[in-house]
């Protein structure tokens, strides 16, 4: 069940090849380290990746708000402007490192790195694909939302160490609202896992299919339901519009990190655009139908991977946009508010998929409601 | 080298940690933290014992369980350091002295 | 080699963390070492191929129990306010003297010994058997919780309800102080 990338490649002949000679060579087995060797590499590939995608929302970010507001944005540096989150990161690297005098010196330097350890966690089990993704942990979804939670450490050390009031309530204000929150996309996950059956992403992006019908999304009422908990939840998670009380410039100045400067206060704007694309690339694989591509294109060798990955890529970036989108239009909801969703409203409603797909699938034997109406048609118009 | 002792060994080693920090810390957050310490010491043996001795998974449950049970406890047990520190000012352990006289 | 580094790795952070609690004077770091602690422990029990254990672990501790320390020490006065009690002594968190360490190191010394003595059958009689392949325990910790451990398991849930109802009535604010 549990399978990385190296398990992928070592179906190639040419790998194993490579192996016994390499084995040939040292003169000991080498398997083990060609593995190392291999899953590094790729995590190295999927680590920059992400980074370049971190790099690029933030750009996304900007020239979709000015579209929104009928500006331009930025189109200075390079082709429209798409270089400019490269011009940001150098101004970042070469700005004074301050570090507030009454600061916890080492918490104050860790908890860029917790946030962005948290997220960095997380890609390990993303499914990008069958075959490239980094590993198929038979606990991924499970530990994916676990691991991620670390981000509200590093959020709240991030607040508590600047030794700012405003920073402390900014912390304080994100650690509450991430934990919290955790409970509504727990139980709107847990609603997909009990209709897929497993933990694992490759069976629960394995039971459904490249075409809209077979997506659990319109598997039945309730995973059509849990999938906007998951989206709110989900946003207020990441600290994203209209949940991101924990930066609230017009409140808080910058939040956790208003006492940051330079590239830490970059890795944690970097760590916060990934955990969007994560979370999105998490409602694609559990809603959407993953990295399904349409009538199985491609099969299962490298182009079908490449198919893939595409297909996975598009849909994240969907999402992406939508969760852009929902920034720059609805207003900001007070911290009050933002509990009273959670708890009120969300929670209950998790708790109500969680019963009724599990209803659903005792009552129906696991059809989804579309060969439901198909079959109930198909029998009717058979017995007349 | 990695076997049934090397576990025991860790286990044994933040067991003593968390009595000692239960001993020698005077904030009562500080004594949480060492009884938490203390409760995974002692998982750690139920899982390596359900590994090297009786090879099934009953050695499992008892470590969550042992989670389930810290967490309560540590949410119970805040509440309490809370509403200490809301009639006494302090969460120093030496300010309970209410049962003394 | 996989598997020995990452055992190594875990071991050195559990307990180099866990010494770290006990010998940082700041409450907060200590809150951070535990963090670091436990995150450890989550790889050993994912060494010992208790892969489930191990991400509950991290989910329960690392993502709940850690905040939660965090929010109490916060909501208590802050680790750094010192003013003196009315006994005289400042009100800070603080260590223990010469008398607590040396106590705290023999009863540990006697502790190891006895367990020793009371574990070495054990030990001499364990057959090492390697990890056979990371094999799925979700399935079977599942169908165990719901057929051999189900009394357990349904009387957590009504701990964890009394725990959150009970925490929430005792840290209630009260006018009547």
């Amino acid at each position: 069940m549990n399978s990385t990338v190296a398990n992928y490649f070592s179906e190639f002949e040419s790998y194993q090849k490579m192996v016994d000679w390499l084995s040939g060579i040292a003169g000991f087995d080498t398997a083990t380290l060609v593995m190392v060797v291999v899953i590094s590499l790729m995590a190295f590939i999927v680590i920059n990746a992400m980074m370049l995608v971190g790099g690029l929302g933030t750009y996304a970010e900007r020239k979709i708000s000015a579209d929104l507001q009928a500006r331009i944005g930025p189109n200075r540096v390079g082709p429209y402007g798409i270089l400019q989150f490269l011009a940001d990161g150098l101004k970042m690297t070469m700005k004074e490192d301050v570090t507030p005098a009454k600061a916890d010196k080492v918490l104050f330097n860790l908890a860029p790195f917790l946030s962005l350890f948290g997220i960095f966690g997380t890609l390990a089990v993303l499914p990008i694909s069958s075959g490239l993704a980094l590993s198929h942990l038979n606990v991924g979804v499970f530990f994916l939302i676990a691991i991620s939670s670390i981000v509200g450490i590093g959020i709240f050390l991030g607040g508590y160490a600047s030794n700012s009031k405003w920073s402390m309530l900014g912390g304080m204000r994100g650690a509450s609202q991430i934990v919290s929150y955790e409970i509504p996309v727990t139980l709107s996950v847990l609603s997909i896992v009990l209709l897929a059956g497993s933990l694992n992403f490759k069976v629960i992006v394995g039971g459904q299919t490249g075409m809209p019908t077979g997506w659990f999304i319109f598997h039945n009422p309730f995973s059509f339901m849990a999938f906007f908990v998951y989206s709110i939840a989900a946003l207020a998670e990441a600290n994203r519009a209209p949940f991101d009380l924990p930066e609230a410039e017009s409140e808080l100045v910058s939040g956790y990190h208003t006492e940051y400067t330079g590239m830490k206060f970059g890795i944690f704007a970097l760590a916060e655009y990934i955990e969007v694309f994560v979370l999105a690339s998490v409602a694609a694989a559990m809603f959407l139908g993953g990295y399904n591509v349409p009538f199985h294109l491609g099969g299962d060798g490298i182009i079908g991977q490449v198919l893939q990955l595409g297909a996975f890529v598009t849909k994240s970036l969907l999402i992406y946009y939508v969760v852009i989108w929902i920034r720059w239009t609805f207003p900001r909801l007070r911290a009050d508010q933002l509990m009273v969703v959670c708890w009120k409203y969300l929670t209950p409603i998790a708790i109500f998929n969680l019963v009724g797909s599990a209803v659903w699938l005792y009552a129906f034997k696991g059809q989804s409601i579309l060969q439901l109406v198909l079959h109930s048609g198909g029998s009717s118009a058979g017995g007349h | 080298m990695f076997g049934l002792a090397w576990y025991l060994g860790i286990g044994f080693v933040l067991f003593c940690t968390g009595i000692t920090v239960m001993i020698a810390r005077k904030s009562i957050v500080a004594i949480l933290i060492g009884i938490e310490l203390i409760l995974n010491g002692a998982a750690i043996n139920f899982v390596a014992y359900s590994k090297f001795v009786t090879q099934d998974l009953d050695g499992h449950i008892f470590p969550l369980f042992i989670i389930i049970v810290a967490a309560a406890e540590a949410a119970v047990g805040l509440a309490i350091v809370i509403r200490f520190y809301q009639i006494r000012e302090t969460i120093h352990i030496d300010e309970a002295t209410q049962l003394q006289s | 080699m996989f598997h020995k580094v990452l055992i190594i790795l875990s071991s050195a952070l559990t307990v180099a963390s866990a010494i770290g609690v006990l010998v940082t004077k700041d409450i907060v770091r200590a809150c951070i070492f535990l963090f670091f602690s436990l995150f450890g422990v989550a790889g050993i029990y994912a060494s010992l191929g208790a892969d489930f254990v191990a991400v509950t672990q991290i989910m329960v501790y690392v993502g709940g129990v850690v905040i939660l320390m965090l929010f109490a020490v916060m909501l208590t006065g802050g680790p750094g306010k010192e003013s003196a009690g009315s006994k005289g002594y400042l009100l800070i968190p603080m260590m223990g003297n010469k008398i607590t360490f040396g106590f705290g190191i023999f009863s540990g010394l006697v502790l190891l010994l006895t367990m020793a003595k009371i574990t070495k059958s054990v030990i001499a009689s364990v057959t090492i058997s390697e990890v056979e392949g990371f094999a799925s325990t979700v399935e079977r910790i599942g169908s165990l919780l719901v057929s051999e451990h189900v009394l357990a398991f349904e009387i957590s849930s009504i701990l964890l309800l009394g725990a959150l109802v009970g925490a929430a009535m005792i840290a209630r604010p009260r006018k009547n102080v």
